[in-house]
Parts: C-alpha cells; sequence; structure tokens
C-alpha cells in the first residue's frame, strides 16, 4: 500500500512540475526574446576595448545583474535519471539559457542611458545543487563596465 | 568597426526535442535495468542456497533465534496437538531438525514460520480451520518452507537487491523512488513464487502422511469467505503471498495433474480441561461429543 | 571561424561586432563511472572518466557557441571565457562565451 501512495505522489509532483514548468518557462522566453529585441541597440562587449570609435566618455561604472531560478520535480527527475545513463542533461540546459539571458537583460535594464557594456563577465553559482528534498537553483550574476558619453557629443 | 546586432533565429544553446519522450524512455530502461539486475542476482543467490541444507540452515539461524525449546511453560494442549501433527508431517517433508510449535493468542488468522525451527500458529487460524487435514495442510506448508531454505533466500536477496540500489542511486533521492518500487515488485513476485511452491510441497506432504488431500484448500476457503470489500488489483502486484483464489485453483490444478483425492478429513481433537474452555469463553462443544 | 580569448584576432582588423555569444551544456556521468570516482577516492589519483566527459562538453560548448555566431553573420569570436559550474548533484555545466566580430 505505501508503494501505491509514494508512486501516485510521484506520478502527481512529476505532472505538476511539467505542466506548470512548461508554462513558466514558455512565458519566460517570450519576455525575454521581447526584451532583447528592444536592448539589440546597447551592445555588449567580453572584451576590453569599446565597439567602434567612442566620443569621450563621461562615466563608467560598474554594472551587474543577476537572477536565481529554481528547477521544477520534472526536470529533477529528468536528470536524476540522466546520472543513471550519463549524457547531456538536456533538461537543464533550458534552465541555464533563460539564467543567463535573463541576467544580461537585468544587467542592460539596471543601466539607463548607458551606450555600451564592455568587459561583460558571466559568473554562474549553485545554491544546494537540489539533493535530498533540497531546492535545486542555479544563481547567474553577469557584471560588466557599462559607459556613459559626453552628453552633446556626436554618439558612434 | 560598426556594430552589426541580431538576435539567432534558432537557440542553439538547448535541445529541441520532447523532454516527455526522453522522460519515458529513461525510466523504461531504468525499470528493465533493475528488473535485470535483480533476476540475475535472484539466479546468483539461488545458487549460493542450494549448496546450503535446510539443517544447516536451522543451525545458522538458531544461533541468532531460539525455537522456543527453553520456555518455562509446559506446552499447552493445543500446542501439543499441532505438535504432534508437525513431529507426523516432519518425514514426509524431508526435515530431519527439530521444529517446535507455538500457538499465540490472536485474532489474525495466520502463522508463520521463524527462522531457526519455530512455528507460531495464531488463535484467529484455530477458529477458521476445524479439521486435522486443513491445519496440517498449514503446518506443512510452513514446514515446506524450512524445507526449501525460503528464509535464507528472501534474506539473501533483499541484502543484495537493497545493497545495490544504494550503490548505483548514491544519495539521490528522486531516483531512488523510482528505483524502490521497481524493487519492492521484483521481491514481491518471488515471494509469491516461493509461497507457491511451499503450497506445492505441502500438498505432497498431506497426502504422502494421510494418502489423501481432504481439507488442503480449507484454509484459503474459509479466509475468502470472510473476505469483503474492494480489492484493488494492482495491489496484489506488490504483495508477498498470490491471491487466495490463485492459490485454491493452483492446488486444485495440482491435485489433478498429481492424481490425488480427495477424502474424509477429521477434526481436530483439543484434549482440554472444561474449566479452561470456560474461562476463554469458548463454546464448550469444543471438544468432540 | 577564428575562436580566441585576446582582444584580436592578431593579423586581421575587426570590421564589424555582433555583440555577445555564448554556448552552453550541462552533462552527467552515468552510475558506472560514479562507482569508478568513489574508489579513487579511496585510492588517489587521476579521475580519467571524468576528464574525458568534462573534455567533451567543452568542446560540444564551443561548438555551440560558434554556430550561434555563424547566425548572426559573424566569423570571428574574441574575448573568449570559460565557466565551470555544478549545478546539480552529479552533473557538471559548461558555459563559454565571447563577442562575435567579423574580421578581414
Amino acid at each position: 500500500m505505501e508503494n501505491l501512495i509514494n508512486l501516485g505522489v510521484f506520478i502527481i509532483l512529476i505532472s505538476c512540475g511539467y505542466v506548470f514548468g512548461k508554462i513558466a518557462e514558455k512565458r519566460h522566453y517570450k519576455s525575454i526574446i521581447n526584451r532583447e529585441r528592444k536592448f539589440l541597440t546597447l551592445p555588449a562587449v567580453s572584451g576590453k576595448n569599446p565597439v567602434g570609435e567612442v566620443p569621450p566618455i563621461r562615466r563608467a561604472q560598474l554594472v551587474q545583474g543577476s537572477v536565481v531560478i529554481s528547477v521544477d520535480y520534472f526536470k529533477r527527475m529528468l536528470a536524476g535519471l540522466r546520472n543513471f545513463f550519463g549524457g547531456t542533461v538536456r533538461s537543464y540546459e533550458t534552465l541555464l539559457d533563460r539564467a543567463r539571458r535573463e541576467a544580461l537583460l537585468r544587467l542592460k535594464e539596471s543601466c539607463p542611458g548607458a551606450r555600451q557594456i564592455i568587459n561583460l563577465r558571466i559568473e554562474t553559482s549553485s545554491i544546494s545543487k537540489g539533493g535530498k528534498n533540497r531546492i535545486g537553483s542555479v544563481e547567474i550574476l553577469a557584471y560588466g563596465t557599462a559607459l556613459y558619453y559626453d552628453i552633446g557629443s556626436p554618439s558612434a | 568597426m560598426k556594430y552589426l546586432p541580431s538576435l539567432p533565429r534558432k537557440n542553439d544553446n538547448v535541445s529541441h526535442n520532447h523532454p516527455l519522450r526522453e522522460f519515458f524512455l529513461l525510466l523504461a530502461g531504468v525499470v528493465a535495468l533493475v528488473l535485470a539486475a535483480y533476476w540475475s542476482l535472484g539466479l546468483f543467490v539461488d545458487f549460493a542456497v542450494e549448496r546450503i541444507s535446510p539443517e544447516r540452515e536451522a543451525r545458522l539461524f538458531s544461533a541468532a533465534f531460539s525455537n522456543g525449546a527453553d520456555k518455562e511453560d509446559p506446552p499447552s494442549d493445543r500446542e501439543a496437538a499441532l505438535q504432534e501433527i508437525v513431529d507426523n508431517l516432519a518425514p514426509c517433508i524431508d526435515i530431519t531438525f527439530p521444529v517446535r510449535v507455538g500457538v499465540q493468542e490472536s485474532e489474525a488468522a495466520n502463522a508463520a514460520a521463524f527462522p531457526g525451527g519455530r512455528i507460531v500458529v495464531f488463535s484467529g487460524l484455530l477458529d477458521k480451520v476445524k479439521s486435522e487435514n486443513g491445519l496440517a495442510f498449514v503446518l506443512a506448508h510452513e514446514l515446506g518452507h524450512y524445507k526449501n531454505r525460503d528464509h535464507l533466500r528472501l534474506m539473501g536477496r533483499g541484502i543484495v537487491l537493497v545493497s545495490l540500489t544504494a550503490m548505483v542511486t548514491g544519495g539521490n533521492a528522486d531516483i531512488a523512488r523510482v528505483v524502490a518500487p521497481a524493487r519492492d515488485v521484483g521481491q514481491a513476485r518471488y515471494s509469491q513464487s516461493r509461497e507457491s511452491k511451499a503450497d506445492r510441497s505441502a500438498l505432497e506432504a498431506l497426502n504422502c502422511h494421510y494418502g489423501h488431500i481432504g481439507g488442503a484448500t480449507e484454509f484459503f476457503e474459509a479466509m475468502s469467505a470472510g473476505r469483503g470489500g474492494v480489492d484493488i488489483g494492482a495491489l496484489h502486484y506488490f504483495s508477498s503471498h498470490p491471491e487466495l483464489k490463485e492459490r485454491i485453483d493452483a492446488l486444485n490444478d495440482l491435485a489433478g495433474a498429481m492424481g490425488f483425492s480427495s477424502g474424509e478429513v477429521a477434526r481436530i481433537r483439543f484434549e482440554r480441561e472444561d474449566a479452561g474452555a470456560a474461562e476463554e469463553g469458548r463454546p464448550s462443544g469444543w471438544r468432540d461429543q | 571561424m577564428f575562436v580566441t580569448n585576446t582582444e584580436m584576432v592578431h593579423g586581421k582588423t575587426i570590421t564589424a561586432c555582433h555583440g555577445v555569444v555564448a554556448g552552453s551544456t550541462v552533462r552527467a556521468k552515468h552510475a558506472g563511472r560514479d562507482i569508478m570516482a568513489g574508489l579513487k577516492n579511496i585510492f588517489g589519483g587521476e579521475l580519467k572518466g571524468y576528464t574525458e566527459l568534462l573534455g567533451e562538453s567543452r568542446d560540444q560548448a564551443i561548438t555551440r557557441m560558434k554556430a550561434q555566431a555563424k547566425q548572426m553573420g559573424a566569423n570571428a569570436i574574441v574575448n573568449v571565457r570559460f565557466s565551470t559550474s555544478s549545478v546539480a548533484a552529479g552533473a557538471a555545466e559548461i558555459y563559454v562565451y565571447g563577442t562575435a566580430v567579423t574580421v578581414e
């Protein structure tokens, strides 16, 4: 009897995780794509040198954006099963992709009026990897230097 | 340099195949692997157990479990009567080490065989089964467990499988939720097959001792009659004993195949003092007039 | 496709910049490797299985990054950086990112 209950709970958790996880993911991706389109005009590069010829720079500022996203039960279970056989853990790929793009967008949103982001770095860390009965979540921090041009100068 | 931004059309950083398909595939793989491991390790344990005789098993376990021979109280009349049946059946089942029977007051209608050579019959069973042959079948079934070394088998399998599961899943609680039921189903199926084997041994012993198999299914029929309510089919997969109806059918089929015939059953006789009967509220007609 | 972790591709000039591109992959080890690693924990030494696993993951991540750069029309990636982290018990994630540029 106990086994059947266990199985039942398992099935309910998995279905909830799958359904709600899928909905949340779709919504998030839509929002991400929209915002990325908006911020296309703000270049971000991972190098020291700014893009193109830049006019005198008024201000250079460290900016950052971070986000913590957690897994749903379905993803966790899939990762656990994957652990058995090895290979690409596909369920986590979307999670991390979303998290990174979100962090970058938050960075760009945090500096209105900036003209460029240079020296972009991205740090990942996991919060309690999701072992026994704990929440598995990943934290992404994106940081870089935002350049503000002198007002009145011709932009690049 | 110019700045030419664009958004990639296709997201290369994610895989585009359906997660549900992957999930079911992996799940099926894991369950199949567990069942296969169970089956092959089971063969190994069986091979090892065949090498151990019932006597040695009894010696092994009697070091850890006592068989009640050192109990202070003298056996009650019921215990003495049951012990006599067991002693008579022992040569038919080929058991040479001492097996002692005890009776436990309980509403449960059941009997259990403990490692080391001790059988405990619960008094609820004595209420349901009135004939000597019926009781002999139940006792022969328990003796059959000893003969087949079922305790060793089940214990061996349990240890091997639980260790294997722990080693493979590591600390991962999620996958244990999947593997544990698969493992339990395997154990349950094996246990059911051992019970059927014990039923078969009991039937043969009954025929050997009494010359006929009358009363063999009395216990199962009495239990079926009392049972009402909803029967959830799926539960039987996890149950350690086969379904009652299945057991009755199997015994009838076996009797037909082996050419056993039914016969007259004798009522069990417990010589009791009348005072004792009145105290426990038993009908005074317990003793055959 | 040129991939460097310097500011420029030496010997070429950058004519256009397309923004940041990235590639990532999450890989898990299988149960067998886990058991071997457990044993190595007692005896010490290089975990060759894991080295292989992470090496393959890095290659895959770089391939994905190149594919994304190609989609954007770039032919080189500069200022490439790696980031490794473990995001789930038993799985490691490799992330590689850089700036996609067109060089001549």
